[in-house]
């Protein structure tokens, strides 16, 4: 081969047809479902865009692969950027969450939002970063790119649904939608690899009171022994 | 061991402070003098100025006479205060006994000081080394009573030695006119053909003391050491308090930063010298005809490092506008602690480039301190009260019993319910808080609407529905 070339593919520079992401680089999502879905799990870094409706479970899909990242790396921070409500800290605790390892920022105007989750990613010390957002652009998306891969951090962006027009160059896009358990998605974009079909993820090993059972008489006994997590 | 002491003389403080911001050449090809108001006289004046035949005691009209283009700064006494406090401070770190003299000169108690650098030329090495350091002008001499030390200052005598003899030779040759005697009793002297020290050590003091004023009788015995001379000596101050008056006014933000880079480069000597850290700056920025801006400058880490201070600084910046010119800068750091050393794992591997703590100062600096929190929590039953977002990031308290099935986002306050819901799950009874002026009685389910968004809605006893979260 060329020494270029394998220079390039050492740097991971290079794509090849033949390669796809194996399995055991990403990251467990902890939903079954969506690890087979993405091969693996999420990536180490980079930008996942997540377009979602508010309180479909958007945010509970994340969390677990959050907390196993935060697992990994005790001493860095979880970024929460701009949530469109306030966030209820008892429900992170709940989780497992150790709260001082958490960081919620509130920027009061609109373009320091981007400019915080910038920071927030190449200081290297926030492992993972999620942010909701409306619009934006593709030079906003490749900053972030960079800034992901600078300070090996993972970006989530949560935003409405309806705001598509342009293919933005994340890592990795997802869209979700309501479903009766757990939740609906379909891999919009990834790299290296092609869109799949719709699939639903079920999220009834963590919450088994949030499904809509057909008959709504059945109410489900909210005991922790049910939790996986 | 006989006494000694080196009097400091800086005949141009105020000036040097103004020149040293703009070390740009031509400025110093421009002439500078400061004009003490009260007297209508220069009392400082650069090289230039010097050469143009301006001489120190000139007044206004005959300076401005002499050099056209001259450039007069009104004398400010608390600058000058100012500087030759900076210069102690900084000279404290080699020697230990110094007194302020008066407004431009300070004297250093010599003698003790030889028990630890061997001989008085490595001593006078070590302490010119400090004062080149500050870029100002100085004059220097030793004597061994500190008004014979002054006296040859003034003169410019600038020699530094301990012998007996040089140093009474040389005070002999002095004129009256240096001496700290008022001009009446120099007159007086001068009218019984006294005209050096000279001439007036020869008369016994005793006669002295009979034909002139008791003044001159104390000013010959405190120069003669006969009577000894009280003094006080300085004691460094804990913390970092300076101000540079600015040559021109500001207008820039941009423009600013210069001058605020080298209060930064003052601190960071200061800070570095101690082994200190601090992690609050105050900056004033003085405004001419309008009120003075402070800017309180937070770091979360300690630090010293001027270059760390500037970004945070830049970022605070872009938040102000000046209403007016700026004159003047004022930095204070009150607050300062010792310095201990990090101790990250050399094994650790990927290592990142900003610890959490500078992170968080950089987006407080930019987006105020409200905007960066963590969640803590609280115990208490009560939903709203549970949850708090505290500005510091403090360790939580001891942990409790928590409640599962909580939904990730909280309405504060919580609102109306406007929509049709199914009910999935509750109720869970939430009674509490009669002991406060808030009691809640609350019957909370969990619900889904049409879209298929998660709720979390309450019931009062009244009947009326609230929503208060979303299980995102």
């Amino acid at each position: 081969m060329h020494p270029t070339i394998s220079y390039l593919k050492n740097k991971n520079l290079l794509w090849q047809a033949n390669h796809t992401q194996s399995s055991d680089n990403g990251q467990h999502t902890g939903f079954k479902e969506l690890d087979n879905a993405l091969q693996g799990g999420f990536p180490e870094y980079g930008v996942i865009d997540i377009r979602s409706q508010i309180g479909i479970g958007e945010l509970r899909l994340l969390l677990p692969s959050i907390l196993t990242r935060q697992q990994q790396r005790q001493t860095e921070l979880i970024t929460l950027i701009a949530p469109p409500m306030s966030i209820n800290s008892e429900m992170l605790a709940e989780f497992g969450f150790t709260l001082d390892q958490v960081m919620v920022v509130q920027p009061s105007l609109n373009k320091q939002v981007l400019w915080s989750a910038e920071q927030s990613l190449k200081s290297g010390c926030c492992h993972s970063v999620v942010l909701w957002h409306v619009s934006l652009s593709v030079t906003q998306v490749k900053r972030l790119q960079l800034a992901a891969e600078k300070g090996n951090s993972l970006l989530f962006i949560i935003r409405q649904p309806q705001q598509e027009h342009i293919s933005l160059p994340v890592t990795l896009g997802i869209k979700l939608s309501p479903s009766k358990v757990g939740i609906n998605a379909q891999i919009t974009k990834r790299k290296g690899s092609w869109s799949n079909a719709p699939f639903n993820i079920y999220m009834g090993a963590y919450w088994p009171e949030l499904s809509q059972s057909e008959d709504n008489n059945v109410l489900l006994f909210p005991s922790r022994a049910y939790r996986a997590g | 061991m006989q006494n000694i002491w080196l009097y400091l003389y800086f005949p141009n403080l105020q000036l040097d402070a103004l020149l040293q911001q703009n070390p740009e050449s031509n400025i110093h090809s421009q002439a500078y003098v400061i004009l003490d108001e009260q007297t209508n006289q220069v009392c400082q004046l650069n090289h230039t100025a010097y050469q143009a035949g301006i001489r120190l005691g000139m007044g206004l009209g005959t300076a401005a006479m002499l050099k056209g283009d001259l450039q007069v700064i009104a004398y400010q006494e608390a600058i000058t205060k100012n500087r030759l406090n900076d210069i102690a401070q900084n000279l404290y770190l080699v020697t230990s006994d110094i007194c302020f003299f008066n407004e431009n000169s300070l004297l250093l108690r010599v003698h003790n000081m030889l028990n630890l650098y061997g001989n008085l030329t490595s001593y006078w090495q070590v302490v010119q080394h400090q004062l080149l350091q500050q870029k100002v002008n100085f004059h220097y001499a030793t004597g061994h009573s500190p008004l014979a030390a002054k006296l040859l200052a003034i003169r410019a005598w600038d020699q530094v030695t301990d012998n007996v003899d040089t140093i009474k030779q040389a005070i002999q040759n002095t004129s009256l006119q240096h001496t700290d005697l008022t001009t009446k009793a120099v007159e007086k002297l001068q009218r019984v053909g006294v005209h050096t020290i000279q001439a007036l050590l020869k008369i016994p003091l005793a006669d002295v003391a009979k034909r002139f004023d008791i003044e001159v009788a104390t000013y010959i015995g405190k120069l003669t050491a006969q009577i000894t001379h009280p003094v006080n000596f300085f004691h460094p101050k804990k913390h970092f308090d300076r101000v540079i008056e600015l040559l021109y006014d500001i207008e820039n933000i941009q423009i600013l930063q210069a001058p605020l880079n080298q209060l930064l480069q003052n601190l960071e000597q200061f800070l570095k010298a101690r082994d200190l850290l601090t992690q609050t700056l105050v900056f004033t920025l003085s405004q001419r005809d309008e009120k003075m801006i402070e800017l309180n400058i937070h770091s979360q880490q300690g630090e010293y490092l001027a270059k760390y201070w500037a970004v945070l600084i830049s970022l605070k910046l872009e938040n102000i506008t000046l209403s007016a010119p700026v004159f003047a800068i004022r930095l204070v750091v009150e607050n300062s602690y010792i310095r201990t050393p990090d101790k990250s794992d050399l094994f650790a591997g990927k290592q990142g480039r900003l610890s959490r703590l500078q992170l968080i100062s950089l987006l407080q600096a930019k987006l105020g301190e409200d905007a960066v929190s963590t969640p803590t929590l609280n115990n208490d039953y009560r939903p709203e009260r549970a949850i708090q977002n505290s500005k510091r990031l403090a360790k939580s308290i001891q942990p409790f019993q928590l409640y599962a099935l909580r939904p990730s986002f909280l309405l504060t306050p919580p609102q109306r319910l406007q929509e049709k819901i199914s009910i999935a799950y509750g109720p869970e009874r939430i009674e509490t808080g009669w002991w406060d002026t808030k009691p809640i009685t609350r019957d909370y389910f969990i619900a889904f609407n049409q879209l298929g968004q998660w709720y979390w809605v309450f019931k009062t006893p009244r009947g009326d529905w609230y929503l208060h979260g979303v299980f995102s």
